[in-house]
Parts: structure tokens; C-alpha cells; sequence
């Protein structure tokens, strides 16, 4: 009775583990670091990194006399080693980083080019630019970050100037990501019914595999006004993070035509820690598996790969996005001809969602008027 | 709760006899503080795998309601107490911010011991409390906050001492609060708080007691009468360390304390016609 009567005094008045507290040392920082992604970090099997190894090379070029800025490049060097963009060394003064997921590849994405599609009479609805092109036939959205905004609103808003367009060009080229939240909102107004999306997990342990079972994520349609007609969505490799879970959702729509150049990827949620010496590091913490439990880190493949040419960019012409054009435009005209050889009216049921003018308070349309 | 805190109450102590009517008025002890102090977090969710210190400062606000009950023929006084807590503080090297803030409400009964010494009162009993939290990280990606949501049971023990210094009566006020048995409420080590609303819900609520978790509050008060008031001035010490979820959280606070406090006898209903020679209301 008195050792453990004994233990619980010590447990109560000293039993906390012992704090990190600031500390300098070139060394100690250079531990902390290799062990906070050692233990924290998901893609070391994915990526087939040997973590001891890059510690043990690493460890040759660390030295308790080396300033911070050598400190500072030799760990981001060391963190490049995952080739990870979602892998950062912040200090007060720089920010390591590994953008060569797109830094390698051609842009595909020029703003000078864009800006003559759009013009200056475009409208802005919560971070997404959007036009009617085409004669009016198409509708397009240039959304070029999901860390900007978009409200149900603002999407009930952008379709209902879209209700005569025949397809949507939905333009995520060079966003580099930002909250699911949003990619989750604006996907879920192109579903007609909840569907399996993808799988999460999260290290349960501190191995490299200590993953917690995959957890299925669904998505379910928005009761807001819905797009059910023809979409493209534009990639290139600067699609990145949230834009690369958009694209994964989007490419399960059978309405939904991805085209461009693969995605960044960035599959990775990532979490933050911190060094003793104050860099924050941010590191993929938990993957997000796509619906055949595959990662997706790497990116993804386009239904369509087209390339912006040379000879396009000279002439200012965005080959990908009227390459996407001509494709709407030609499935417009199929449908049409296919829906007057039956005779039906293939617009009819968007129709009956879109007819009403979006306005405070919006009425919910009614889920069922999407099948009449 | 209260039905669980009594039943405990009477396992502890001897129960006594009600007695019959009620002889005198039992008033209601009330104090509002307000403090300030030294505040220390740790949550190995906000820093995993380092578990860096961030220190800074604390305000905090106390009510307290003491009042004598019917129970064990009087000798057990009700306690309530909510207490709001905000703190700011900063990382050893200076480059990032942690903010926490938490509420709280417990009520708890106490068995009151006859006088083992003039001037001294001894209470024992249990308490109940609620509460909930969160600490901030300002620049973490998806893991910026770390909440918390608790429910205890405590063990609580307070010794009222009543003497006077030249003649000034003075009122010397100490307890301490150890919560035993509990849930809590803990996300894992890794997990985002996003994957709570993918449906992500093992787990989630732990029990909790010695093995992983200990908390204490130590409460010093002294009161001072002056002119028509009586300021309380107090030391306020609260600790709480979790090991859940393979998360280990840690928020030591010390602040001192000062406010009023009023002695009242609070009637209202058909007491308030029944007492209605003994008062003049500006209201009925």
C-alpha cells in the first residue's frame, strides 16, 4: 500500500513528463525535427523513404557551431527528402518548400491568356470569377482557391446566370488548395444522390504503418440548386490539396469530364508541430485514400489530357479551355439531336430547379423536381 | 447528479436525523471574483511529438454560492461555483501564440463537522462538475485547436477559520477539489477535428479517474471586512493534466483573486409575503 500511496504522490506533484522548452542547439533541433516526422509523418511507406537513412546523412551535415540560416537549409533539404508539398519548414525568416510537383511540368495556366476570355465584365461570387462564353452556350467559373470563400449563395447565384448554358466549364487550374469545406460544398451541387467519395485514415501510433482502418467518407447532394448537365473541369499540375479532393469527387460524376494535365496531388491532410528553437513545421499527417483505397499523392490522371501548345500561348488562345468548349458545345448538340429523336426535352428537369431567380430568402427547391 | 452526490455524501458520513422546523434563517454566502495569474499549457495535439511549453497570462472570474441545507440535520452546506477562465500565452522562442479558455459550474455538498477548535470549521464532501474548453494554436494547419469537454466527480475538502487580529475579525477560507471519476471528451492523437463530421466517432469519450488524468484546485481566501463591505481576496491554483488518446494536455494556472462578498437571505414566492414584516423592498 505505501509504494503505491508512495506513486501517486510523485504522480501528482512531479509526475508530468518534463516540457520542451526553447532551446537553440543546431543538434537538438535537428532531432526534433527528424523524429517529429518520424513519428507523425504518413507517406514513408507510400513514398519508400528510408527515414533512418536520411537521418544518419543528415546527421553528418548538422554541427553545434552552424548558424541558423545553415541550420535552416539543411533541414528543409532534409524535408524535401519526402517530396512532399505539404511539407514545410517555417521560420521567421524563410519557408522551405518542395514545389516541384508543378515547377517541373508546363504551366498550362497563364492569367494574361485567361484574362482575354474573361474580359473585364466578368462577375466574382465568393472567390469564383465566372462568364457566360460560347455565345452564351457555356457557362464558366474560375475558382482559384478553395482557401477563398464560397457561400451556398453565391453557387445558388452563379447557376441561376448559368440557366441557359448548356455545359459548365469549372476552372481549377493553379489553385493550390485550401479547405475541404468548400470542396465538399461546391461538389455536392453536382450529385443526385450521396455517393462514396474516398477514405480517410490517421496515424493510430507512432510506426511509419500505424494507421487506423480506412473510414469511408460520403458525400450527399446539396438541397440548393443542383448542375446536372454537362461539366468539364479544368486541371493542370498546380491543382493541388483540396483541389486534387475536388478532382477525385468530381471525377465519380458521370456528368463530369476532367481534362487538362494530372493533377498536383496533395493527399495528404497535414498537421503542424513545432521546434524547440520556435520553426514550425507542417508535415501530411493523414492520407486521403480515393474510392479504391488508392492514394492519391501523386495526383490525378485526366479523362482528357490536353496541353496549352506553343503556338496557342503566342496567339493568347487557352487551347485547353477551348478545347473544353468545342467538347461541350459537341455533347450539346448530340444530346440535342439524341433528345429530338425521342423527344424529350433534356434541359427539362434542370429547368424546373433553375426557373426561379435566386433571392433572399431562397426557397429550397424541392429534391424530387430534379428527376420530373 | 444531485441524488448521486447525496447518496455519496450519506456513504461518507454519519447520516443524522432531520430535525423538525427551521429556526433560523439560513442565508446565502455569495462572492464574484475576479483575477489574474501565470498561465502554462501544453497539448501534445497542437505539438506533436515535441510538446512545447507556451507561457503567458490568465484572467479568470469566480462566483461562489455557499448556503446551509436541510440535510443531516443542517450539517451540510451547498456549494456552487462557476468560474470563467481566458488566457494568452506565447511559445519559449517568441514565434507563435496558444489561446485557451474554458468554463466551468460544480455544485457541491459538504458534510459540516461540529467545531473541532473556536473559530474552525472542517467540511468534507463532493462535488460535481462540468466543463468545457479549448486551447488555440494561431498557426497550425488542421490541427489548431484541441477541445475539451469534462465531466467529474470530486472529492472536496474546506477548513474556514474565523479570528481576529487586534480586534479586526479576519475570515481564513482553504480548499481543495480532486476529481476521482469522470468522462471526458478527446479527439485521438492525428485525427482532425474534420473527420468528427465524417462520421469518425470511436473512442471519443473516455472514462476518466487517477489512471489518466489529475486535476486539483486549491482555493485560498481571506476575508476582510472594510466599512460596509467585505473583499475576499484570494489565491487561486488549478491544475489539470490528461494522458487520453494518447494526447497528453497540461494547464496549471495560478492567479490571485479579489472581489466582494455578501451574506443574503434569499426568499421569494410565498416566503416573501410570510417574511413580510422583516424587510422593505423598493420593488414589492
Amino acid at each position: 500500500m505505501k509504494p503505491f500511496l508512495f506513486s501517486l504522490c510523485l504522480f501528482f506533484f512531479f509526475g508530468c513528463e518534463k516540457a520542451t522548452e526553447y532551446n537553440s542547439s543546431p543538434r537538438d533541433n535537428f532531432e526534433a525535427l527528424w523524429r517529429i516526422m518520424d513519428e507523425n509523418y504518413c507517406f514513408f511507406t507510400f513514398k519508400d523513404i528510408d527515414w533512418d537513412d536520411v537521418h544518419d546523412r543528415y546527421d553528418l551535415l548538422v554541427s553545434d557551431t552552424m548558424n541558423q540560416y545553415e541550420l535552416f537549409d539543411i533541414l528543409g533539404k532534409m524535408l524535401a527528402e519526402v517530396k512532399d508539398g505539404h511539407t514545410n519548414l517555417i521560420s521567421s525568416f524563410d519557408m522551405s518548400r518542395y514545389w516541384t510537383w508543378y515547377e517541373a511540368y508546363p504551366a498550362n495556366f497563364y492569367k494574361e491568356i485567361q484574362d482575354r476570355y474573361l474580359g473585364t465584365d466578368y462577375k466574382i461570387a465568393g472567390g469564383m470569377k465566372y462568364k457566360r462564353l460560347a455565345d452564351d452556350k457555356i457557362g464558366y467559373v474560375y475558382y482559384g482557391s478553395f482557401s477563398s470563400g464560397v457561400g451556398e449563395n453565391n453557387l445558388d447565384y452563379v447557376f441561376a446566370h448559368f440557366k441557359d448554358c448548356k455545359g459548365l466549364i469549372f476552372d481549377v487550374r493553379d489553385n493550390g488548395g485550401g479547405s475541404l469545406l468548400y470542396s465538399d460544398r461546391i461538389a455536392s451541387r453536382f450529385l443526385e444522390e450521396r455517393i462514396l467519395t474516398g477514405y480517410t485514415q490517421y496515424k493510430k501510433g507512432n510506426g511509419h504503418d500505424d494507421f487506423t482502418e480506412p473510414n469511408p467518407v460520403y458525400l450527399s447532394p446539396s438541397d440548393r440548386i443542383p448542375w446536372l448537365r454537362p461539366v468539364i473541369v479544368l486541371t493542370n499540375r498546380h491543382s493541388y490539396s483540396a483541389t486534387n479532393d475536388f478532382v477525385n469527387v468530381m471525377r465519380l460524376l458521370p456528368q463530369v469530364t476532367i481534362m487538362g494535365d494530372r493533377t498536383g496531388g496533395g493527399s495528404g491532410l497535414p498537421f503542424s508541430s513545432e521546434l524547440p528553437n520556435g520553426w514550425s513545421v507542417r508535415f501530411s499527417a493523414c492520407p486521403v485514400l480515393d474510392v479504391n483505397k488508392q492514394h492519391t499523392e501523386f495526383g490525378i490522371d485526366p479523362d482528357i489530357a490536353v496541353a496549352m501548345t506553343e503556338e496557342d500561348i503566342l496567339k493568347g488562345r487557352d487551347t485547353i479551355l477551348e478545347a473544353a468548349i468545342e467538347q461541350l458545345l459537341a455533347k450539346s448538340d448530340s444530346a440535342e439531336a439524341e433528345s429530338f429523336m425521342v423527344g424529350i426535352n433534356p434541359d427539362a428537369g434542370i429547368r424546373v430547379a433553375l426557373q426561379k431567380e435566386p433571392d433572399e430568402p431562397y426557397g429550397k427547391k424541392n429534391p424530387n423536381s430534379l428527376i420530373e | 447528479m444531485k441524488s448521486f452526490l447525496l447518496l455519496f455524501l450519506f456513504l461518507s458520513f454519519p447520516l443524522m436525523a432531520q430535525s423538525g422546523e427551521e429556526e433560523t434563517p439560513r442565508s446565502v454566502n455569495e462572492s464574484t471574483l475576479v483575477g489574474l495569474g501565470r498561465y502554462n499549457l501544453r497539448d501534445t495535439y497542437l505539438s506533436p511529438s515535441t510538446d512545447i511549453r507556451y507561457t503567458g497570462w490568465v484572467v479568470q472570474v469566480l462566483n461562489e454560492r455557499m448556503k446551509i441545507v436541510r440535510l443531516a440535520d443542517y450539517h451540510v452546506s451547498r456549494q456552487q461555483l462557476i468560474h470563467v477562465e481566458f488566457g494568452s500565452t506565447r511559445n519559449g522562442a517568441g514565434t507563435a501564440n496558444e489561446y485557451a479558455g474554458f468554463v466551468d459550474y460544480s455544485l457541491g455538498y459538504h458534510y459540516r463537522f461540529p467545531q473541532v477548535q473556536p473559530g474552525l470549521k472542517v467540511l468534507t464532501g463532493a462535488s460535481a462538475r462540468l466543463s468545457g474548453g479549448f486551447i488555440y494554436n494561431t498557426r497550425n494547419s488542421n490541427n489548431p485547436v484541441s477541445g475539451k469537454a469534462d465531466f467529474d466527480l470530486n472529492l472536496s475538502a474546506m477548513a474556514i477559520y474565523h479570528f481576529t487580529v487586534e480586534g479586526f475579525p479576519l475570515t481564513l477560507r482553504y480548499q481543495a477539489e480532486i476529481p476521482f471519476a469522470g468522462v471526458l471528451f478527446s479527439v485521438h492523437k492525428g485525427e482532425p477535428y474534420y473527420f468528427l463530421t465524417q462520421g469518425s466517432k470511436e473512442g471519443l469519450v473516455r472514462f476518466s479517474s487517477f489512471h489518466n488524468k489529475f486535476a486539483m484546485r486549491n482555493y485560498f481566501t481571506l476575508d476582510v471586512p472594510v466599512s460596509a463591505f467585505t473583499i475576499r481576496i484570494g489565491y487561486l491554483n488549478s491544475m489539470y493534466r490528461t494522458d487520453v488518446n494518447r494526447i497528453k494536455t497540461h494547464v496549471l494556472s495560478n492567479s490571485f483573486m479579489i472581489g466582494f462578498v455578501k451574506e443574503f437571505v434569499s426568499f421569494g414566492g410565498k416566503r416573501l409575503k410570510k417574511e413580510g414584516q422583516g424587510y422593505r423592498s423598493a420593488y414589492y
